[in-house]
This record gives structure tokens, C-alpha cells and sequence, in this order.
């Protein structure tokens, strides 16, 4: 099924190929077909397993559960916990997608618009937030936030994930600010605008797809984020992955397959949006 | 950027540069690019590197100074700790590496649409799962009684009691990496012009051996990239040790909470914190060396 056939120039030599070889790519083929079989199945299972879960009648966890019908998600809404907790990492992410955006569009032009010495290096200086190990990353904001009083508070909640989101919004905006041709603004300021005319007219309005996916993203990165806030929230502080933490540290309550699924649902449509603009921005 | 702007001489804003040449450039001049860059440059200072150097600095100077870092590797549990999460994620980047790069490059070769769209669909799920709801799925699954039981139970077989122990940690970080390998190797193997292959084979390679003596070593570079990054990333893993771990496994992550939260003693967690990250930066500056900036940078997914 996966098995790619060689174009037909190539055919006729392909036929002489001895007997053996085509046997040994046989078994390659098969093999390879059959580990990549498992493993889609296996990254499938889990998603597949919670929504199907989400829709058990049962007020205990069980599987395979006795009965079927919309009783979790009834739960669900009738609890005011998660609606809260929902809340609370909500106001968290979206003046974390606006922050970001905010920190890095201006370096868009540095890195890609100035000679400045080492701009190249911001480029993955700009990434280290999310590519060194979380847990230890958090006890070094932790001895921070506690020397400044931020340790429990909304604002220090908001710029600790600040440095996650940053990340994926220079990794999103970088990419399509280097496919816009400089030309355009030479040509513009040579026709008579000012560089910032011709930035706000002709550049930004080109990367502002960009933008958007990457403050979506910034914004999911954000609501996401289950380890600064172990961390670095304080009592009261429940964002919805924390109270999903701590819910499941202490067993497994039905309830949450319906949020996973409705989770799962949109984090799908957001980043299926963000990919969308980012698309349209590249043309 | 032709010589364009060269006739028009008179009258001109200021604002587009002229070059020694006399050319017209768009280039901004460094001390505007300076400004532009503070609001990162101060995220960064003040929120990466400030506090990985007050870490460090913490872990030498409060509580009995190198003897945190002491503690750490001479206390039986800190010692299982760091070896258990260091092999754990050897075997993560490893595993990840492999089927991530398996998966993505039947992404790339694939010509029907819909068996495309079912593996997109597995690498995406994962990452629309979010970190607390997939771990939330593993325990589900590997818990005892569980789907995983059940099914082995229909085989005929017995029942492993996975949860909570080390292999069910690994198992919730193959699940999370495995995807961002296929996503960072997708992009690697993008790169590859795929006529290569059929020129290897043209010139009578087996399939197995074009892969081997052309794809592989193109990719390589790429490849190594994102196992770095997958290592350095899995160190770090906390989510997957406290739900899939529970209080038996010995991860880092779990020795670095009890020490901050249960025993209130930072200087230990801020030893073992720097110990962690030392072995991430030196993975990392490792593959820099090796790869470039460039190839890390673009491993990033």
C-alpha cells in the first residue's frame, strides 16, 4: 500500500534487477509498512479512546462502560469548577498571545531587515525557552519569582508562559517574514514613502496572517502550559490543566473525557486555523 | 535589487539608504535594529537567562554549596533519578527518532490521499490532545483492568500491570515525542529531492540500499538535530512522571517537586536542576557543533 513504483524510465532496469534484491525490498517495504501501521495506530488509540469514553452514562470510571448517553458532559456544565478553571487560563493565554506578538514583530525586522552582528543567534537564543527540560527551566523561574514577589500571581503567571509562547510565535512569524521580498519596501520608499509607511502598508499587512497563527498558537501554547503553573501558581490559582492534574493524580474521574473531548475539539479547529493563515500568508 | 533607483537621484525621503556603491537599500540602520530587538532582548535577560544564572549561582552558594550537588549524586534516590531519566530519555529520542522518521517519510512518499490524511491525523492528534489530556488518555489505557488489559486478556494473555512504573513514563514520552520527530523530520526530508532515489535505484540499488546510501546520509544532519532536541526536551518531562509515574518511578522531575514542595529544600532541587539542564545544554551545543545553527533551529517543531 505504502510501496512507491519507480517512474517508467527507470523500469526496464528495475526489471533486471536480480530476483533476490527485489525479495530483500519486498521484506524492507512490508517491514517498514507494518511499523508505520502500528505506530499511527498507537498515536491514534488514545485520542479515538477519550471521546469514545466521553460518551459513557456510567458516574464511576469503567471499561467497558455499562451505558451510553451525554451524562458527562451534562456533568460538565453543571459543575462551576471547570468553568472557572476554563476561565482563569483563558485570561492567562490571551494577554499572552497579545505580549508575544507584541515582543516579537518588532525583531522580525531586525533579524531580517538589519546587518546587525549576532541577529543570526537570536534566531535560536529566541527558541531556548521550549527546547531545554521544563521541570528544571520552572525552579529557575521559581527562585526568580520568589526574589520578586511574582510567585502566585496572575501577571507572574503570565509572563512565565510569556517565554514559552515567544518561541512559537518568532517560529511561525520568522518563517514567513524571510518569504517577503525586501524589494517591495525598497520600492515603496523609493516611490516616496517613509520606511514605517511602507512597513505598516506593505510589509505588516503581508505578515499579518502570520501574525494570527502565531498568536493562536501562542494562545493554545498558553492554556496548554501544566508545568510553570505547579510551579509558580498558588493557592486558588487553578487553571484548567492543573485542575486536570490534580483530578487525575487522585483517579480517574469520567468527567474528563468529556472535557479532553472537548478540548481536543478545539485545539483541532484553532490550530487547523492557525495552519489555514499561515498558508495564505505564504502566498 | 537592480540598479533601480539609480536614476531617480533628486528629491528623495531620507529614509531608504543609499550604499557606498550607490545602490538604494532597505537595510535599517543597526541602532534602529537595536531598539526593535530590546523588548525580546529584555524578555530573554530577564526571563532565561537571568534566571538559569541565579539557578546556578543559588545552587553553589545557599544551603551547603557544592555539597547540594553532593547530596544529589550521593543520596540513593537522586542517583536513580538522574539515571533513570537520562536513560529514559536516551531511549525516548532513540524510539522517537526512528518511528517519527518512519512515519514522516511515508508522509513524504505516500501518493494516495486518504492513507496521507490518516498519518497527518496521528501526528496531529497528539499535539491537539495538549499535555494533561494525553497523559489523562495513557493512564486510561495502561491502567489495570484497563483497554490494554482487556485486549491482551482476548489474546489469551496475562495481564501487565503497567501504570505506574518507569516503562509506563517512557511509553507517555514516546507518545509525546514521536510526533514532533515526524514534524521536525517532515521538514528534513522535504529538503530531499526524491528523483536521488530514483536515480540510485535506476542505476540498479535495491530500495533498501537507495535509502541507506542516499536518504539516510541527506537526512542525517536533520536527524541528529532532532534527537538532540528530543533528549534535551525529555529530561525535562513532569507531567508524564507524576500521572504515569505516580510516586514509584524515579524521574527528576518528581526528585525536583519533592524537594522544592515536600522537604522545602531549594538548594537540593536548584543542584539537581543544573545538574539536568547541564546535560541538556552540552546535547544541544553538541549538535550546534555538529549540524549549525541553522539545521537546530529549523529541528524545532
Amino acid at each position: 500500500m505504502f510501496a512507491r513504483t519507480p517512474p517508467d524510465t527507470t523500469a526496464g532496469v528495475a526489471a533486471r534487477r536480480q530476483p533476490r534484491a527485489l525479495l530483500g525490498d519486498r521484506f524492507t517495504a512490508a517491514a517498514s509498512a507494518a511499523a508505520v501501521a502500528a505506530t499511527t495506530f498507537a498515536l491514534l488509540a488514545p485520542a479515538v479512546l477519550v471521546a469514545v469514553l466521553s460518551f459513557s452514562n456510567d458516574s464511576f470510571f469503567d471499561f467497558p462502560p455499562h451505558a451510553w448517553g451525554l451524562r458527562q458532559y451534562r456533568t460538565l456544565l453543571e459543575d462551576p469548577r471547570w468553568g472557572s478553571a476554563l476561565w482563569l487560563s483563558a485570561r492567562i493565554a490571551l494577554p499572552v498571545a497579545v505580549l508575544s506578538a507584541l515582543v516579537v514583530v518588532p525583531t522580525l525586522f531586525t533579524i531580517h531587515r538589519s546587518r546587525l552582528p549576532w541577529r543570526g543567534v537570536l534566531q535560536v537564543g529566541g527558541l531556548t525557552g521550549i527546547i531545554i527540560p521544563i521541570s528544571a527551566y520552572a525552579v529557575a523561574m521559581y527562585g526568580v519569582f520568589a526574589q520578586i514577589g511574582l510567585l502566585g500571581t496572575y501577571w507572574g503567571l503570565v509572563l512565565a508562559n510569556l517565554t514559552l509562547a515567544v518561541p512559537v510565535m518568532l517560529l511561525v512569524t520568522s518563517a514567513a517574514m524571510s518569504r517577503i521580498p525586501v524589494e517591495l519596501e525598497l520600492a515603496a520608499m523609493v516611490a516616496g514613502a517613509s520606511r514605517v509607511q511602507a512597513w505598516l502598508a506593505i510589509t505588516l499587512r503581508l505578515l499579518a496572517p502570520a501574525i494570527l497563527a502565531g498568536g493562536v498558537l501562542a494562545f493554545v501554547t498558553s492554556l496548554d502550559e501544566a508545568v510553570f503553573i505547579n510551579f509558580l501558581g498558588g493557592p486558588g490559582q487553578e487553571t484548567l490543566p492543573k485542575a486536570i492534574l490534580d483530578s487525575v493524580r487522585y483517579g480517574l474521574d469520567p468527567v474528563i473525557t468529556a472535557i479532553a473531548t472537548l478540548l481536543m475539539v478545539a485545539t483541532s479547529l484553532a490550530m487547523g486555523l492557525a495552519a489555514q493563515l499561515a498558508r495564505r500568508g505564504a502566498r | 535589487m537592480g540598479p533601480a533607483g539609480r536614476s531617480v537621484t533628486a528629491n528623495l525621503p531620507a529614509s531608504p539608504r543609499r550604499e557606498a556603491d550607490g545602490r538604494w537599500s532597505a537595510i535599517l540602520p543597526n541602532r534602529w535594529a537595536l531598539l526593535l530587538v530590546a523588548p525580546l532582548l529584555a524578555v530573554l535577560f530577564g526571563f532565561v537567562v537571568y534566571p538559569l544564572v541565579k539557578l546556578t549561582i543559588d545552587s553553589l552558594t545557599t544551603g551547603n554549596g557544592i555539597g547540594n550537588y553532593e547530596a544529589v549524586f550521593q543520596s540513593a534516590a537522586g542517583r536513580r533519578a538522574l539515571i533513570t531519566t537520562v536513560l529514559a530519555s536516551m531511549l525516548v529520542s532513540a524510539l522517537a527518532v526512528t518511528l517519527g522518521g518512519l512515519l514522516a517519510w511515508h508522509i513524504r512518499i505516500c501518493r494516495h490521499r486518504a492513507v496521507r490524511a490518516v498519518l497527518w491525523l496521528a501526528v496531529l492528534a497528539p499535539f491537539w490532545m495538549g499535555t494533561v489530556v494525553k497523559n489523562y488518555a495513557i493512564v486510561i489505557l495502561l491502567s489495570a483492568e484497563g483497554p490494554l488489559d482487556k485486549l491482551l486478556e482476548l489474546l489469551g494473555l496475562a495481564p501487565v500491570s503497567l501504570l505506574y512504573t518507569s516503562t509506563a513514563v517512557a511509553i507517555g514520552m514516546v507518545y509525546t515525542m514521536v510526533p514532533y520527530a515526524a514534524f521536525s523530520l517532515y521538514g528534513v526530508f522535504l529538503g530531499i529531492d526524491e528523483s536521488l532515489l530514483d536515480a540510485a535505484r535506476g542505476l540498479g540499488a535495491s530500495r533498501a540500499r537507495a535509502i541507506t546510501s542516499v536518504m539516510l546520509p541527506l537526512a542525517m544532519p536533520g536527524i541528529v538535530a532532532s534527537g538532540a532536541l528530543v533528549f534535551a526536551i525529555s529530561l525535562g518531562f513532569y507531567v508524564t512522571p507524576v500521572l504515569l509515574g505516580g510516586a514509584q518511578a524515579p524521574f527528576m522531575a518528581s526528585f525536583i517537586q519533592d524537594y522544592i514542595f515536600t522537604f522545602f529544600d531549594y538548594p537540593i532541587a536548584s543542584a539537581a536542576s543544573v545538574i539536568l539542564l547541564a546535560v541538556a545544554l552540552l546535547t544541544l551545543g553538541l549538535a550546534l557543533a555538529l549540524v549549525g545553527r541553522g539545521r537546530l533551529q529549523r529541528a524545532v517543531a
